[in-house]
């Protein structure tokens, strides 16, 4: 039940053209938080598993505007990172340090719920991923379609995810995370938002929660009910309102769906006060 | 596949080990090279009794895989005292009853070793905030906290508690 | 003897360990190595309620390192209870399951290989036909009329002495509950609380050369379980050399017999050293936890406050087994009525058993839960009585003298004291009749 084969390139293309070589039994994990628990209680038994941490995919640059995370920049490295203050609030809210100086930003990507509370930041910031494979060459994917359901996503066969393009913010951001403990806790419910304003109205809204539903979601309807409308308490407490009815959250040993769905709205509701404030 | 040698620096010595794929760094230093201080409490990364530094950056030892650590710089809680004695975070611990049945103290250690490294004079929130990741069942976590702000005035060159 | 001589009382002193856990030196039990090591991995029921009709080997054997199974044939005494040593039986449960399961994740077969991921591989690879079978979860669904009765003498209780519950019975709480100008009910649940050690139950069994068996382990009770093992393996106690002391963390969750008996067979069986230790999950979900109570509570009280009356009925859920729980039970019954003064009481406590993981000791078990309870009820009884929360305790307080619904006469009480350093503590102002209450005489108390 011992792995036979652990890979370790050095390059993007090289690990490409091994995951078209060996297929999709190849297991692919990069910061190990996620993929080491399950091998290390014989709940995964994978053959092969390729590791990325030496990939060089850890660049962190801009680039006119749009950030470029490469996929295996950790937690650690986003916390530093003072540019845009609500990734480096999301980094900052997952787990313990020596999970931060391990845990990547693609990682994120693959968890499952509640976890995600980074990639929750990224879909408010309507991040874009960019999936390689060695013979289909790239394409860019709203982060948003990346996520096709419950453990599921766009990733095509042969496919790595290699880096995350972030559009600089230029409105307000705001993070909010509600876990049982104060830090290093799974959450019950996530808030990430991005907003712009115009003349003393919202221009344009973006809600992402984590926590209730099968992956990061946007709160679409609670984004357009605010759309247009100046921040007051009223119209916050209808994005709120919204967003509680439009979430589809799940009872797990964290919370009950019924707790989640109330504490989405108190914690929209805060979300938007703190931006409003 | 067959085992791989694997050669990192280990509290200051050159380490030459012989690995199975994917073996952990927790299970090469426990159970080949006899570094027990490292202790494996979860092996989910989630109650940090396993962590280790790497290049002075804490880790959870057992959710990384030696050949990732090749060529780099491990210390562990053996690492920390020397001939001349007990490291002032050890002595900290000790003199000020941090540790009851001692299986998180490995961690605790030498993650405050690593935060006072990083930041000399680190606030009580800073400390709470690098310790989240490990786990103590017995002290209520008070004596661990004031131990690393003991360590941290001994360190500055006052005198502790 | 003045204090200033005393070279002990008084002083902080350092743990004679504190140097071993600062270094990393202290010995816990997965710290120490053997060249022949064996691994013992456990296949567990994945139902609650099951019977177990074959286990199938055949593809675990072919697992590279797979040494041997044992199953509860190879068992000398399969069926034990850890509190025998004391007089409490009967022996109820197995060592490894004969053709039922009672909790999910009850032990089946030992797996031992040459290395942990051998034994990990093997233990999934064995195949259990099992026909799941009717489970109670719930205290009093289980001992309803028609739930399907899960202990071989044929009820979902624990005996006392005849009677399904440990009773007490003090005055007449009929007649309490008549005269009194209120009655207070509440309903009090607690849940399971797992102890959650950081390390994990573990031991290693090592033959030695004179026909003993060393066995290193992390055990909070050595001559307990060394005891019971001895007994389930069917040898003399003195073939047994049990090491231990060094625990990583107790609580209460390393009383129970767990790892040792297997350990020291596997040992026998294969000649060499075999490590049993507990996966983080198995320490989780499978090791014993503080039982839930279910506890109902009628008090009648009057308008000055004083309690005349207190009937309670609680459920422990003691799991698919004893344990300690029926022990727990006894300690409530004493202690549920709390250290109040009340004339007439009568309290039924159940030991429930249930399809659900077993419950065992915890800091303080029976009575934690009982004093979460009992203080809930008095804040409520000060509420309906519209009187200070600190004032309806120390009115009711028991004081020296005073008999105790198990007719203990009190001795040395000190709730009034503490109370009033609790208050001095908090900066909470007492009012003066109050602070001149004291727990040795009756100033102040409306019991005669």
């Amino acid at each position: 039940m011992t792995v036979k084969e652990y890979l370790l390139p050095r390059s993007l293309d090289e690990a490409t053209g091994l995951l078209a070589e060996r297929g999709p039994s190849l297991l692919v994990m990069a910061g190990g938080t996620l993929a080491m628990p399950l091998i290390n209680e014989g709940i995964s038994i994978p053959e092969r598993v390729m590791g990325l941490r030496h990939a060089g995919l850890d660049q962190l640059t801009r680039s006119n505007g749009t950030l470029v995370i490469g996929a295996t920049t950790t937690m650690t490295t986003m916390c530093n990172h003072t540019e845009v203050p609500l990734l480096r609030e999301a980094a900052s809210n997952v787990a313990g340090w020596a999970i931060r100086n391990m845990g990547t930003v693609g990682g994120n990507l693959f968890a499952p719920p509640p976890a995600g509370d980074f990639a929750t930041a990224l879909l408010a910031l309507d991040a874009r991923v960019k999936l390689v494979s060695h013979a289909g060459g790239e394409r860019l994917l709203p982060l948003a379609e990346f996520y096709t359901g419950f453990l599921t996503n766009a990733l095509q066969p042969a496919e790595l995810l290699a880096e995350i393009r972030v559009p600089v913010p230029a409105g307000r951001t705001v993070f909010v995370k509600f876990g049982r403990r104060h830090a290093n806790t799974p959450a019950v419910v996530t808030v990430a938002a991005y907003l712009t304003m115009e003349g003393g109205k919202v221009r344009d809204a973006r809600i992402a929660l984590n926590a209730v539903g099968p992956h990061p979601i946007r709160a679409r309807r609670a984004e357009a009910s605010l759309t247009g409308s100046a921040l007051t308490k009223e119209s916050i407490a209808r994005a709120a309102s919204a967003a509680a009815e439009e979430c589809q959250p799940f009872t797990d040993a964290i919370a009950s769906e019924w707790y989640r769905r109330k504490m989405a709205a108190v914690y929209v509701d805060r979300a938007l006060s703190q931006v409003a404030a | 596949m067959a085992s791989r040698i694997i050669n990192f620096t280990l509290n200051g010595r050159e380490v030459e080990a012989l690995a199975r794929p994917m073996t952990t760094l927790q299970s090469l230093l426990r159970d080949q090279l006899g570094f027990t201080a490292t202790k494996s409490g979860c092996r989910q990364g989630g109650c940090g009794s396993c962590t280790v530094l790497v290049n002075g950056e804490p880790m959870t030892s057992c959710l990384l895989p030696v050949e990732d650590i090749e060529g780099e710089a491990v210390t562990t809680l053996e690492g920390l005292s020397s001939p001349d004695g007990l490291h002032l975070v050890q002595q900290a611990f000790h003199e000020g009853f941090a540790a009851q049945c001692g299986y998180c103290t490995p961690g605790m250690i030498v993650v405050s070793k690593a935060l006072l490294d990083h930041n000399p004079h680190p606030s009580r929130e800073e400390i709470v905030a690098a310790l989240t990741g490990n786990y103590c069942r017995c002290t209520g976590y008070e004596p661990i906290l004031l131990a690393v702000e003991d360590a941290a005035r001994r360190m500055n060159g006052r005198e502790g508690a | 003897m003045s204090e200033e001589t005393y070279q002990v009382v008084g002083r902080a002193l350092l743990r004679r360990d504190g140097l071993g856990h600062v270094t990393g030196k202290t010995p816990f039990v997965d710290d120490i190595r053997f060249p022949d090591l064996l691994h013992l991995k456990m296949v567990r029921s994945p139902l609650p309620h099951a019977r177990l009709k074959s286990v199938d080997f055949s593809q675990a054997e072919k697992v590279p390192g797979f040494v041997r199974a044992l199953t509860h044939a190879d068992v000398p005494k399969n069926m034990y209870t850890i509190l025998c040593l004391i007089g409490i039986g009967p022996d109820e449960e197995p060592v490894l399951a004969v053709d039922e399961v009672f909790y999910k994740g009850e032990p089946i077969a030992a797996i031992v290989a040459e290395s942990e991921s051998a034994g990990m591989e093997a233990a999934a690879k064995v195949r259990l036909d099992m026909e799941e079978l009717p489970a109670v979860l719930d205290v009093e669904e289980a001992l309803k009329p028609g739930a399907p009765v899960i202990r071989p003498w044929g009820t979902n209780y624990f005996p006392y002495e005849g009677h399904p519950c440990r009773r007490v019975r003090f005055g007449d709480v009929e007649k309490g509950f008549a005269e009194a100008d209120h009655i207070v009910e509440s309903r009090y649940q607690t849940s399971p609380m797992e102890h959650a050690p950081s390390e994990t139950t573990a031991c290693i069994a090592k033959p030695e050369a004179d026909g003993r068996f060393t066995v290193y382990t992390n055990t909070q009770a050595l001559f307990f379980t060394l005891d019971n093992t001895a007994l389930i393996l069917q040898i003399p106690f003195n073939r047994l050399h049990f090491v231990g002391g060094t625990v990583g963390g107790g609580f209460g969750g390393k009383v129970d017999v767990i790892v040792e008996p297997l350990a020291t067979l596997a040992a026998m069986k294969t000649g060499r050293p075999v490590k049993y230790k507990f996966t983080r999950e198995e320490e989780m979900r499978v090791s014993s936890t503080r039982s839930a109570w279910r506890m109902s509570f009628k008090d009648g009280v009057m308008k000055d406050g004083r309690i005349v009356a207190r009937k309670v009925t609680s459920y422990a859920d003691s799991g698919a087994y004893n344990r300690h729980t029926p022990y727990a039970v006894t300690k409530h019954a004493a202690n549920v009525a709390g250290p109040y003064a009340i004339p007439n009481v009568w309290i039924d406590a159940y030991c429930v058993y249930t399809n659900r993981q077993p419950a065992s000791a915890m800091r303080g078990f029976g009575v934690t839960p009982a004093s979460f309870a009992v203080e809930a009820q008095m804040d409520k009884i000060a509420s309906v009585v519209g009187m200070d929360p600190w004032e309806i305790r120390f009115l009711n307080a028991y004081r020296n003298g005073d008999t105790k619904p198990h007719r203990k006469i009190v001795e040395d009480a000190t709730l009034i004291e503490a109370m009033k350093a609790a208050a001095a503590l908090t900066g909470h102002e007492l009012p003066e009749h109050l602070l001149a209450m004291n727990s040795w005489d009756r100033g102040g108390s409306r019991h005669g």
